[in-house]
């Protein structure tokens, strides 16, 4: 166990410190940094994702719609508003929790595909409301000059690399409320949800009040990655809530890992670098990325992090499983991990 | 009330376009339990194919139908084998993605072959007739003969032949089917052509009065998902039913409220019905 | 890592090999600014709905760069080679944005065309600070000079140059009550407000807004038929060529018999290929690409033809991008530079004077003000009149 989570550590520690150091390597590579940006601002929103999707097992596809509702709070109260970047950032959480929890009221009386199309049609609707009511959000027109965060002190925040601290924090927040969740026993209840929700509410779980504290959770991690998205990007267009976005925060997560701590920042960052690099194939870049997608679900389908997951925990097995012969002691497995194959695969 | 007559014919014809492409998509997922969003893609090449046909290699409009929806049965069980097949036993949220990556896809090599320009697909049929003092034109008359023949057709095919009587077994009892002998590859892989096979046809029908471009079955593919809710997913009378309300709705809301209104009204429906039935409208009890 | 059960680790491999494939090519950048070099940049949509706009705009800039090449460039006595880098940014501001930074800094770009008013909107928050660059900003909604942004010069016409033309027409003819069924784009939705405030501003009646999405709709019957069951006059249509043929023809098939105004992104050329030209009738839009007596517009006529594509005429997206790249070029070489976006943009007026005769096609600017409009003096609309004839009137840009 303490060697399983050594190797896990040292992954992290790896991912972040390349996080931490990105902008002195990227020295004036601009353009990589500000797909780091953007990246990080998607991952938070991956995180969210991750807690419904990954934990509860409920494939939500409004979650763009959310983001959507943080991109535009964030966008409309510091221009329209004048509000400060930290108020109109509260506000931002605040509000698509809200939505998030009275959505989840009764999103979550459907279950399975019904959840799925129920959310993505929510999403299409939030999706229409942003880019039609021209009198508050100025429909496709945009929004201009969405705020920056107000200096602290010496931070000052147009700097591109200082926000990218700034953003770096909130990620750090979001990855450590996932580990926190992933070894909690609210965690452990979402998993139980995930694999069986009769099994679960048969071992006394009220799975009703989980799912609806999952769904709220993670509408409000995807609305602050969208107030975050419309402060470094300066403006903003009604495609910042499209379904389109759903099915690439989807697809981040399942490349990094449901249910992982990490995967969402991997998953995030690896796709987009992935889609820069394949830029020069421009419009048919999709006749290998879709194959890829697909292959990916089929062969791969609990993500990278998944794997190395899996992977320590076979080598961590066998390596005990050798130690116990060793010293003569009668085979045995290995109490169940959450990330064991049983459920990872499932 | 000219204008009503003239805007429900509008809806009928519309409703049938949705009927036939929903159908397929409720079988599927009535057989194998997958909400493919690849559907819409399916359709967009439906269109391009019976464009293929009558545009390019000069067969009359019912035949390049007909065609197309052969040649497009073919990619449908191609999908089902090369995507679905090894996916049969993950969850619902990989074949999501699994199809996702498969629209992509098909969006990029339509484009990659036909380029990204409209298309205006001519159909021979052309004229207007007058019915109950409004003008409605013979294309809009065709589309929706051919969408209640088709669907007779289909009624028939599943409840009076060994293949279609097969569908329907293991739609209503997979366990069941497979104890009395059913081979339940074999009835995947029908699905999957007939599912493809009615969405050419509706594409077929419907390109005459449209554009035909790459993203065109992105539009259809949201309202024929709200379609088989309210219908309740796997039942062919719900998708009919569905299909044709969602048409008229449509059509009257557009007129009667605003153009907006049009648009959004499958997913207000949709989210409306769903909050009050969280299984849709007409879902069979047996299924579970 | 573990040396087993390499069946379990292929897809890995297979992903990290993918993954350090992309990180590598990342990270290299252009770096062959030597050797007289020029790149221009380009971002707009090659993939979904916008694909064949994109496909038009990046022509213009391809045909205008393979002149100039043939002609020779020379910056301050050296050679150069013109070169386009496209990336697609599927119509996303933020890609567009992304896309341009990374022209700049890996392509050495100091120009990137940019073809959308949301990715216009988008680069200008990063090409005066962040990064430095020239935005080509081909989109005629005119807030994009309105920002005080000195590094964006504005290629096409503003829309709301066309509006007192096409309301003086109609309302000659006596149009009062004004129809709306344009595309709910940001575009229908800019001409919409214009069209409504200066319609009622002259004196007539605006009817209610039937503005649809013209991407987004299976159906135009039931839209159109409740804009004609207010009996207007005359209707405010427009969003791609295409779609609005259709909407036209379904307008027609109704049996409407009154006049069009058609938003500028539509094209009579275009339309006249997807609908029965007769439809087209007593409706006024932008003048038809061919029908300029410019001096470069039959070569270019017929170099479309030839070298992109025979299946849709040269169109204003094609040709005015075409001048823009002649100009810009142009500016280059009066500037001296091919890397000082200030001194490029400070050089637009003085080059309008300069360029070549073969670049000028479709009303080339004779003057570019201080925001960065281009303002040609020979514009014209064009009104097809109910024997489908046209004539032309002059437009002047605002």
């Amino acid at each position: 166990m303490k060697l399983t989570f050594s190797i896990r550590g040292v992954g992290a520690l790896l991912v972040a410190a390349a996080l931490l150091f990105a902008p002195l390597i990227l020295a004036e590579q601009n353009y990589l940094l500000r797909v780091l940006i953007t990246g990080i601002t998607y991952a938070i929103a991956v995180y969210g994702l991750n807690i419904i999707l990954g934990f509860t097992g409920q494939l939500s596809l409004a979650h763009g719609g959310f983001f959507g509702i943080g991109v535009y709070t964030m966008g409309l109260l510091t221009t329209d508003y004048d509000w400060s970047f930290w108020s109109a950032l509260l506000a931002a959480i605040v509000l698509t929790t809200v939505v998030g929890f009275l959505a989840g009221l009764l999103a979550l009386r459907t279950r399975e595909a019904y959840f799925a199309i129920f959310t993505m049609a929510l999403g299409l609707i939030i999706y229409m409301v942003i880019s039609r009511w021209e009198d508050v959000t100025h429909a496709y027109s945009g929004v201009l000059g969405v705020k920056l965060p107000e200096d602290i002190g010496p931070l000052d925040f147009s700097e591109p690399a200082t926000y990218y601290y700034l953003l770096l924090v909130f990620l750090a927040a979001a990855a450590y409320v996932t580990y926190t969740l992933r070894v909690s026993n609210v965690g452990r209840r979402l998993l139980a949800i995930r694999t069986s929700e009769d099994l679960a509410s048969s071992i006394g779980i009220n799975v009703g009040l989980n799912k609806q504290l999952a769904f709220t959770a993670s509408a409000g991690f995807a609305g602050l990655g969208g107030a975050l998205f419309a402060s470094a990007e300066g403006f903003i267009g009604p495609n910042s809530s499209s379904i389109d976005l759903t099915f690439e925060l989807l697809m981040f997560l399942l490349v990094g890992g449901v249910a992982t701590v990490m995967g969402p920042i991997v998953g995030t960052l690896l796709v987009l670098m992935l889609f820069e690099a394949f830029q020069d194939f421009q419009a048919y870049r999709f006749i290998l990325l879709g194959p890829v997608i697909i292959a990916l679900v089929i062969y791969a389908p609990q993500g990278l992090i998944g794997r190395l997951n899996q992977l320590t925990f076979y080598w961590k097995r066998r390596r005990a499983a050798a130690q116990k012969t060793a010293a003569g002691a009668p085979e045995q497995n290995s109490p169940a991990d959450p990330h064991d194959e049983k459920t990872e695969v499932r | 009330m000219t204008l009503f007559i003239q805007q429900f014919f509008n809806g009928l014809s519309l409703g049938g376009v949705y009927c036939l492409a929903a159908i397929g998509l409720t079988l599927v997922f009535g057989v194998l339990r997958i909400p493919n969003l690849a559907h819409g893609a399916l359709y967009m090449v439906g269109a391009y194919l019976t464009y293929f046909f009558l545009t390019s290699a000069g067969v009359p409009y019912i035949l390049a139908i007909a065609l197309a929806a052969l040649v497009l049965a073919g990619i449908g069980i191609g999908m089902e084998r090369v995507v679905f097949h090894p996916l049969r036993n993950a969850p619902h949220t990989h074949h999501m993605i699994a199809a996702a990556g498969a629209m992509f896809f098909l969006h990029s090599l339509v484009q990659a072959i036909w380029g990204a320009d409209f298309r205006r697909m001519e159909s021979p049929i052309t004229g207007r007739v007058e019915i109950l003092g409004t003008q409605v034109s013979w294309q809009r008359v065709t589309i929706v003969i051919t969408a209640v023949v088709v669907l007779i057709a289909l009624t028939w095919f599943i409840k009076k032949t060994v293949h279609g009587q097969s569908i329907e077994a293991v739609e209503q009892d997979r366990v069941g089917a497979s104890l009395v002998g059913i081979n339940p590859n074999r009835v995947s892989m029908l699905t999957f052509g007939l599912a493809a096979a009615l969405v050419a046809v509706a594409a077929g029908l419907v390109a005459p009065i449209n554009l035909i471009y790459p993203t065109m079955g992105d539009v259809i593919m949201v309202k024929v998902f709200a379609i088989i809710i309210l219908g309740g997913l796997g039942s062919i009378p719900g998708a009919i039913v569905g299909g044709f309300t969602l048409g008229l709705a449509e059509a009257m809301a557009t007129t009667y409220v605003s153009a907006v209104a049009g648009e959004v009204i499958a997913f207000v429906v949709l989210i409306l019905v769903l909050a009050i039935r969280p299984t849709g409208l007409l879902t069979k009890a047996v299924q579970r | 890592m573990s040396q087993k059960s390499r069946s379990t680790l292929r897809p890995l491999i297979a992903l990290s090999t993918v993954s350090l494939l992309a990180l590598t090519s990342c990270g290299n950048g252009g770096g062959d600014g030597e050797g007289g070099t020029i790149t221009i940049g380009v971002t707009g949509p090659q993939s979904g709905g916008g694909a064949l706009y994109g496909e038009n705009v990046e022509a213009g800039i391809r045909l205008a760069i393979d002149e100039l090449n043939e002609q020779g460039v020379t910056i301050d006595g050296e050679e150069y080679t013109v070169e386009m880098r496209a990336l697609d940014d599927e119509y996303q501001p933020n890609a567009a944005a992304t896309n341009a930074q990374r022209l700049v800094e890996q392509d050495d770009a100091s120009v990137v065309f940019v073809p959308h008013a949301g990715g216009i909107h988008a680069a200008q928050e990063i090409n005066t600070s962040r990064s430095e660059f020239l935005i080509g900003a081909y989109s005629s909604d005119r807030q994009i000079v309105e920002r005080d942004n000195e590094l964006t010069f504005m290629i096409p016409p503003t829309f709301a140059s066309y509006s007192e033309p096409f309301i003086e027409l109609f309302q000659d003819q006596g149009a009062e009550r004004l129809g709306l069924l344009a595309t709910a784009s940001e575009y229908g939705q800019q001409w919409t407000t214009m069209m409504t405030q200066d319609w009622e501003g002259a004196g007539g009646e605006v009817l209610s807004n039937n503005n649809f999405d013209y991407g987004a709709v299976s159906d135009f019957a039931s839209a159109v038929a409740s804009a004609l069951s207010e009996e207007p006059d005359v209707i405010l249509v427009g969003g791609p060529s295409q779609t609005t043929a259709l909407v036209i023809e379904e307008a027609r098939d109704q049996g409407y018999e009154g006049g069009f105004m058609i938003m500028d992104q539509a094209k009579f050329e275009e339309m006249e290929l997807f609908t029965d030209p007769e439809n087209l009738n007593n409706s006024a839009g932008p003048k038809p690409v061919a029908e300029f007596d410019d001096p470069g517009t039959d070569e270019l006529v017929e170099r479309f033809a030839e070298e992109i594509t025979e299946e849709r005429p040269l169109t204003a997206e094609t040709s005015l991008n075409f001048q823009a790249v002649a100009l810009v070029v142009k500016a280059m070489e009066v500037a001296g530079t091919h890397e000082d976006p200030t001194a490029i943009r400070e050089a637009l007026p003085e080059a309008a004077t300069e360029v070549d005769d073969v670049f000028r096609v479709s009303g080339f600017p004779d003057v570019v003000t201080d925001e960065g409009l281009l303002i040609s003096d020979t514009l014209e609309g064009a009104h097809r009149d109910s024997e489908g004839n046209y004539e032309y009137f002059p437009v002047e840009i605002e």
